[in-house]
């Protein structure tokens, strides 16, 4: 066994800014798009949702002034939709009301501001998003959502016409990645694309993506089978990662040292509530899983709205849940719990009741999947480099805005 | 586990809790239909419940009357229906609490004075009235929602303020109980309402509800017919270890009422501030009376009330959540 003591394993992915500290708020800006994502969790896009610059004006000034509610010390422009950069000359209106409010109010939120986006790529080399951009870099996030290889990609990300989405979004990755170059992006893994995990993993850091932010649906479409398909991909990947010394580079979320273990706490996995999402109506959401275009079955949870204000009361199951309660016993009891996410969203959606209290265990198989790969990654990459690297200090695992 | 049924016997029963019951309909069909009332009585029956009946200020009926008689039970009706119902527990309205000449005679008896906020600055003046006459006084605050700092300031001023008449009744051989004052002295743990645990109600459709505010907010939300299956689905966040604001608290006297639980907070499991900092005035008041009693040498027995930080607990749920081993205690 060699001997390695300081080779780098930067395997684990890195927290986003000032986690936990900073206040989210999501706006929707849009509730259209481009793409159909099969799996997408926004079921009802229309091209009606769209926010006024009224409204976000009104909201914004609300956020500000309710300094007894709202104490975080930085803030976290999440702008979603659909997809934001539809509505990029709103944002760039937002984003420069915010800047001046934040300076004439002397807030504390003026110089600790992120804005952030999740996009699906396609308006990236657009002019108008170029000249958003160049005026935002500093204070700016960006994250173009890649699915992996062209077959993964265009198998669930497609135009509504059925087209595949790959080669309108990997043709601006190149720019993306010169001005974002410690970006990540985010994939999502359903039933059908399960065979296909390792190679986009692959795929995504060979094109120069070196944080790959990657999870399960929470919705319960796991087939007999799945788990095991899901963990012969993750063994293989680990394989690869290990042998290709990849981990010395890369990251990917699917591999962290704390996982697998008893919970050690008993906090909320999510940050629902804690966070805000606003739609166009002005209605304030403890995320954006709360709105209706995002629920199948439930109907749309508001916890108050820009005019009159947050509303305390619908606030305090949020910020009271915590894991025991809202977990059946034996997810209370799983040897190897930790980790194993939930949405709050989803759960309010798939409850047996209109609740937030009752969490879906559809992921349990593909948890403990993920368990026994993530095990063998770190024993093997252990043996590799002579130590004991579940014992050092620990990378970025736990909950945050999803 | 199941220990009464609650059976709302017409749309206006009188209201005796945080919910405004329903006015008579033209061309009837407000009493409950007289097999769903049999029904109800043999559910009771065979599952060994005692039953409250909810009386509007009418006469029901002679069958009606014989089906009432024909099971364990206790009545709950309007003031103004005393007379038909002798040994009922006593509805009184804050905008009409009975004068002396009202109360002449009556002594030992049950009421439940349903206060609105409009009246808090009436509320000790209608105690010193009614609590004489009284074996026990439960004052129930009807509109909890949109209360406030001067609402719970009031309060508390007229739970100091009746304090001294309840102090001097305490030397009676019969106290008097005072739900708000005497209650948490008494209790070693939480006794809230327990709807859908302790007891269920039947609507005056002759359906099954988990109190009767839900069926007086929405009919359609019922728990199914009486003998048939009984569906609370989530059951487990009507308990007070599934309600994480509830669990630390020792508001014991607290009703944990999960109606208003679910109108304000949309959560069966999680009271609104208003349930929240009520119940503490309660507690405080609660508090001082204890100390009261001790410096007039009664009170031996009595557990302390320990001075809190917070006048919400939700402020230290959230401060703290609780460990996951102190949650397998519960």
């Amino acid at each position: 066994m060699s001997s390695a003591k300081n080779d780098p394993v930067k395997i684990e992915t890195d927290r986003s800014w000032e986690a936990g500290r900073s206040k989210n708020v999501t706006f929707v800006v849009t509730e259209d798009c481009q793409l159909r994502c099969r799996y997408c969790y926004m079921v009802g896009k229309n091209k009606a949702g769209r926010l006024k610059f009224d409204v976000a004006r009104r909201a914004i000034d609300y956020l500000l002034g309710a300094r007894d509610l709202v104490t975080e010390p930085s803030v976290v422009w999440d702008f979603i939709g659909g997809e934001p950069f539809l509505e990029v000359e709103l944002i760039d209106r937002i984003c420069d009301y915010f800047k001046l409010r934040a300076y004439e109010l002397d807030h504390p939120w003026f110089d600790r501001y992120r804005f952030s986006f999740s996009t699906n790529g396609l308006l990236y080399n657009d002019a108008r998003v170029q000249r958003y951009i160049a005026k935002n870099s500093s204070h700016l996030s960006v994250q173009i959502t890649v699915d992996g290889t062209r077959a993964k990609h265009d198998l669930q990300r497609v135009y509504p016409d059925g087209r595949g989405s790959y080669d309108d979004v990997a043709r601006n990755i190149p720019r993306w990645l010169e001005q974002f170059p410690k970006s990540s992006t985010k994939v999502t893994v359903s039933s059908d694309d399960i065979p296909r995990i390792k190679e986009s993993v692959l795929h995504l850091w060979g094109l120069g993506i070196k944080e790959v932010n990657i999870n399960v649906v929470f919705e319960d479409v796991w087939k007999p089978g799945d788990d095991e398909r899901f963990e012969a991909q993750l063994v293989a990947l680990a394989d690869e990662t290990i042998d290709r010394r990849l981990y010395e580079t890369r990251s990917c979320s699917f591999f962290s040292k704390t996982i697998g273990l008893p919970y050690a706490d008993n906090n909320n996995w999510c940050g629902a509530g804690r966070m805000l999402a606003v739609d166009h109506r002005g209605n304030f959401y403890p995320c954006v899983r709360f709105l209706g275009f995002s629920l199948q079955k439930r109907p749309a949870l508001t916890v108050g709205n820009c005019f009159d204000g947050l509303d305390r009361n619908r606030l305090r199951p949020f910020l009271t849940l915590d894991m025991v309660t809202q977990s059946p016993e034996e997810c209370v009891d799983c040897d190897v719990a930790a980790g194993c996410a939930w949405c709050q969203g989803a759960n309010y959606d798939f409850a047996e009741t209109r609740t937030i209290f009752q969490r879906s265990v559809a992921i349990c198989r593909m948890h403990k999947a993920r368990v026994r790969a993530n095990n063998y990654f770190w024993n093997k990459l252990g043996r590799k480099l002579g130590r004991d690297l579940r014992a050092e200090p620990q990378g970025g695992e736990g909950a945050g805005p999803c | 586990m199941l220990k009464y049924l609650l059976v709302v016997l017409a749309r206006d029963a009188t209201s005796f809790c945080h919910y405004e019951a329903g006015g008579r309909r033209r061309g009837g069909a407000d009493l409950i239909p007289l097999d769903r009332l049999e029904a109800a009585v043999l559910f009771a029956l065979k599952n060994n419940l005692k039953v409250n009946f909810l009386y509007p200020g009418r006469r029901l009926g002679r069958a009606y009357d014989k089906l009432v008689e024909s099971v364990d039970h206790v009545k709950i009706a309007p003031f103004a229906a005393r007379s038909s119902h002798p040994g009922a527990i006593l509805v009184v309205e804050s905008s009409a609490v009975p004068g002396a000449a009202d109360l002449a005679g009556l002594r030992g008896e049950n009421f439940i004075l349903r206060l609105r906020r409009a009246d808090l600055p009436l509320l000790a003046a209608a105690l010193k009235r009614l609590l004489p006459r009284a074996k026990r006084v439960n004052v129930v605050l009807a509109d909890v929602a949109g209360c406030g700092e001067a609402e719970y300031a009031e309060y508390r001023r007229q739970l100091e303020k009746i304090m001294p008449e309840v102090l001097k009744l305490s030397a009676r051989p019969d106290p008097p109980e005072l739900n708000v004052l005497t209650d948490r002295p008494a209790l070693g743990r939480m006794n809230n309402c327990e709807a859908g645990l302790a007891h269920l109600t039947v609507g005056p459709n002759g359906r099954l509800y988990l109190c009767p505010a839900f069926f007086y907010a929405d009919p359609r939300q019922s728990l199914g017919e009486i003998g048939g299956e009984i569906a609370i689905g989530n059951r487990r966040l009507l308990e007070l270890k599934y309600a994480p604001i509830c669990r630390i608290c020792d508001a014991y006297q607290c009703r944990r009422c999960v109606f208003l639980n679910r109108a304000l907070t949309l959560e069966l499991n999680t009271p609104s501030a208003e349930q929240c900092r009520l119940a503490h005035v309660e507690r405080e008041a609660s508090r001082l009376y204890l100390g009261r009693l001790r410096e007039s040498g009664a009170g031996e027995g009595l557990a302390d009330i320990p001075e809190i930080a917070y006048q919400d607990p939700f402020d230290a749920a959230v401060e703290k959540k609780m460990s996951i081993a102190d949650f397998k205690k519960l």
